[in-house]
């Protein structure tokens, strides 16, 4: 059993949040872009989270009679993946992307559902800080027994 | 009796508030993880249990092992079929950080009995 388990999983929290709020960022920036890396327009991405397994210890002492379930390793993120959805079309004949019937197409990014990704995860980041806040002070009431 | 089954069921009681924390803040890790089951850890439970047991209490304290569990019993909280809700998370890891805390200053407060016991508080 490591002593700063929960700090660790708090700590994993904080990274997938972190990363969904820069896709989320980069997202916004590219609403726009009619041009991405492989001359389409941007396409929206996402973030996948999955739940972490747990440590080795944690293993370990779960396959030693310790009980089938552990407490997993907090969260990780399986993967960035394209919103597969078809991009937007409007009609803008003077751009130098349009097609031939005047039609440009832009990014599949809703500026408003990202504001909304934006808040949730800033949101699930305050609630893990306050977790490891929780975690600092038991442990350093903890110690408080030595004294 | 240095340690008697008070003294250890409080600082198993520390142990076990250590494990539940553990598993609150993997729920709120995973909050927006399609799909997650909660976990918790009825360290309470065990400890009510190994208490009971009379004369073999003070054995069966400090075989106490504290296993997190998937609450079966919690229903889905969004469309995703995920069983976390974050605010009762955090208001459950708030309830168990002061628990943990009520038992340490329990347990300080016997260890310094038995300094002073011995002349030495």
């Amino acid at each position: 059993m490591s002593m700063f388990g929960g700090l660790e999983i708090s700590a994993s929290g904080l990274t997938a949040e972190r990363l969904r709020m820069d896709v989320v960022a980069e997202n916004l920036a590219n609403a726009q872009t009619t041009r991405g890396v492989d001359g389409q327009p941007y396409r929206r991405k996402e973030v996948i989270l999955q739940e972490a397994p747990g440590s080795f210890g944690a293993s370990l002492s779960a396959a030693m009679g310790g009980g089938a379930n552990h407490p997993g390793g907090g969260v990780q993120v399986a993967g960035i993946v394209e919103d597969p959805t078809p991009s937007k079309r409007i009609y803008d004949p003077g751009h130098p992307d349009a097609d031939a019937e005047g039609y440009v197409s832009m990014p599949n990014v809703d500026t408003v559902s990202e504001m909304v990704d934006l808040i949730s995860a800033s949101r699930a980041y305050e609630a893990n800080v306050t977790a490891m806040q929780a975690a600092k002070q038991m442990f350093s009431r903890t110690l408080e027994l030595l004294r | 009796m240095l340690f008697d089954t008070t003294q250890l069921a409080l600082e198993r009681a520390i142990g076990g508030a250590g494990k539940r924390h553990e598993a609150l803040a993997a729920n709120i890790a995973n909050a927006n993880t399609p799909g997650y089951q909660r976990l918790d850890v009825d360290f309470h439970g065990a400890l009510a249990s190994a208490i009971s047991r009379g004369e073999e209490s003070k054995i069966a304290l400090e075989r106490l092992s504290f296993n997190p569990a998937r609450d079966a019993a919690a229903g889905a909280t969004r469309a995703d079929g995920s069983t976390v809700d974050i605010d009762s998370e955090a208001a459950k890891l708030a309830e168990n950080a002061l628990e943990q805390q009520a038992a340490v200053q329990v347990a300080h407060a016997r260890i310094n009995i038995l300094k002073s016991a011995m002349g030495l508080g």
